[in-house]
């Protein structure tokens, strides 16, 4: 919650405890995670991993900022130059700790720092992390299975992906 | 981005939308599928945080389980959160701390997962440590829907609640008999004889006697007319009057030091309990810096409340200003329980006008008993201790000219006062 309706929250956010504090650990620890990943699949290292941990500890004391997504261009940026494989199992590893990132900064945003976490709560956050990395590991493994074919472009694939493409932005667009 | 009733796209919605979103399309640009791998979780929670936006605003109602406490007492603060369209999911909010007032949870803050929990859990206990009108609440209570996508926040001013302390009554009780005054009708027995309910001798016929008194065993045995006599009863006219002009001491609630306003009226609350569960009489006035505000005598536990109410109502003054003004009118034979620190020569000649007017009156000295010893400085301590001696020298000057004053200790501080100005009401000396 932003400082605007939560005038304290600076305050208040030394005070987190129980789940909220564990979620604050994991907005921190998330991002590490994914650049040791990066690490072990890399070819080449990008040295912004200093960067990123003190994004990510703004991120913890202030979950409803925008620091958020300089996190996530970090560490998507940091992949693109470093990792030329693929279709190493590693973007997994990322993908995971990029949901994991977002989904504990998101839900430490909706409560106060203080207030006790409900088991309804918690289990409702996990289940939708889950399915998403759970998303992203399909994902892996339909490019593992493209990236060792070769396959031909196709005129007629592309336009229906980018008419697609173009159809899911608009509906986001109208929906937010 | 419009806001559907005052619903809001937070950070995290536009993290995974601009962060997913720039992720899939440098996976496509650069020919890099890998990168949609990592596109894939934001891009979900932006998808799922946008196909269940809320469209209405939740319908947020706040409310207290009571608007007046006694000191010490705790009540909840309760939030219903009605959600139409069932695609709020989580609930949080916030009840800023009120002065003299704890929360539990400590924090004021509580959270739930609406659908799951319900709004039951969306309670915050009150309890108020000190006497006092104070204004509480309103809680602000934020909204979420799925994965935090959008939020709505809700904190009308409306909501808000009045909550109105009344002093905590010390433990007070008076075994002596009650003071006369010239009221023949209560639940006081008076020594004069009279048309009462309670029981005095059988003795000869006078005329004026009524026949229905007529005690016909012991007239048939002596021969001659005999009746039963009563006691009249006797109806106490009390005035508490409390002085609220000045405030000295530490004041730390229920739980702490009670400063001199607080003993005061907590002792305040106490006597007029005691009176009025007796069945006597009781008005009140207020000498304070605004002013004098009066409450005409009248008996039952009503009546009570509204003097409770107005002890509540009493506020603190900022500076140490006696100008000795005096109540125009107080009761004819009324008995006068004036409340005071005493602190300035103007509160002891206010008790000795009273007096001069004929009335009883009696001084309770409500001057906490370590202010002394509170002061946080040696040199306060002993200048304290300099004015203490010389409020002592007042107050003995005061007692030789026939002012009952006593220290405020609870239950039976007035025996002894009362006691002696039933004797010399008996003897005829009223003051």
């Amino acid at each position: 919650m932003s400082d605007q309706f939560w005038p304290e929250s600076w305050r208040l956010g030394t005070r987190a405890r129980g789940v909220g504090l564990l979620l604050r650990l994991l907005v921190v620890l998330a991002p590490a995670a994914a650049l040791g990943c990066t690490r072990l699949a890399a070819d080449s290292i990008l040295a912004i991993e200093v960067v990123v941990i003190a994004a990510a500890a703004l991120v913890a004391i202030a979950p409803d900022s925008h620091v958020g997504l300089v996190v996530v261009a970090l560490v998507g940026a940091n992949w693109w130059a470093s990792v030329g494989d693929l279709a190493t199992p590693w973007s997994i590893g990322v993908a995971a700790s990029l949901a994991v990132f977002h989904a504990s900064a998101a839900a430490a945003s909706v409560v106060p720092p203080s207030a006790v976490w409900t088991r309804a709560m918690c289990r409702r956050w996990l289940q939708r992390c889950s399915v998403v990395v759970c998303g992203s590991a399909a994902t892996w493994g339909v490019v593992a299975a493209v990236h060792d074919q070769r396959v031909a472009g196709a005129q007629l694939l592309v336009a229906a992906a980018l008419v697609v493409a173009a159809s899911g932005a608009l509906w986001m667009r109208g929906a937010s | 981005m419009t806001d559907a009733e005052g619903w809001r796209p937070t950070p995290a919605h536009l993290r995974a939308v601009v962060g997913g979103g720039s992720l899939a399309v440098a996976a496509v640009m650069a020919r890099r599928p890998d990168l949609l791998v990592l596109a894939v979780p934001l891009l979900g929670a932006a998808v799922m945080a946008a196909a269940r936006r809320p469209e209405q605003a939740p319908v947020v109602t706040q409310s207290i389980d009571h608007g007046v406490l006694r000191e010490g007492d705790a009540t909840t603060w309760r939030i219903a959160v009605a959600d139409p369209e069932g695609r709020v999911e989580d609930v949080a909010a916030l009840l800023d701390e009120a002065a003299w007032t704890d929360r539990q949870p400590a924090t004021g803050q509580v959270a739930v997962a609406l659908h799951a929990d319900g709004d039951e859990a969306l309670a915050i206990a009150i309890r108020s440590s000190h006497w006092g009108r104070r204004r509480v609440g309103p809680a602000v209570v934020v909204a979420s829907s799925a994965w935090a996508g959008f939020r709505w926040v809700g904190r009308d001013e409306a909501d808000a609640r009045l909550l109105v302390t009344l002093p905590q009554p010390s433990p007070f009780d008076a075994v002596a008999p009650p003071v006369r005054t010239p009221g023949l009708v209560g639940l006081n027995r008076s020594p004069r004889g009279g048309s009462g309910t309670e029981f005095a001798s059988v003795r000869p016929f006078q005329p004026g006697d009524r026949l229905r008194r007529v005690h016909w065993p012991q007239s048939l045995r002596t021969g001659t007319l005999h009746v039963t006599s009563t006691w009249a009863d006797q109806d106490r006219h009390v005035v508490l009057m409390v002085d609220a002009l000045t405030d000295v001491g530490v004041s730390g609630g229920i739980d702490g030091r009670a400063s001199s306003l607080d003993v005061s009226v907590r002792a305040t609350s106490s006597v007029a309990e005691y009176f009025i569960s007796h069945g006597d009489r009781v008005g009140l006035v207020v000498l304070s810096a605004r002013g004098v505000r009066r409450l005409a005598a009248a008996a039952g536990h009503r009546h009570l409340r509204r003097v409770l109410e107005v002890l509540a109502s009493i506020e603190r003054s900022s500076s140490l200003v006696d100008d000795g003004r005096m109540p125009r009118v107080l009761g004819e034979g009324a008995l006068v329980v004036l409340l005071s620190p005493l602190l300035s020569p103007a509160s002891l000649q206010r008790a000795a006008t009273i007096a001069d007017r004929g009335l009883q009156v009696l001084v309770i000295d409500c001057l906490p008993e370590q202010i002394a010893e509170w002061a946080d400085e040696p040199l306060i301590g002993m200048t304290w201790r300099i004015e203490l001696l010389k409020r002592e020298r007042e107050l003995g000057r005061a007692r030789a000219a026939g002012v009952a004053v006593v220290p405020w200790h609870g239950p039976g501080s007035l025996d002894a006062v009362l006691r002696d100005a039933h004797h010399s009401a008996g003897r005829g000396r009223h003051r």
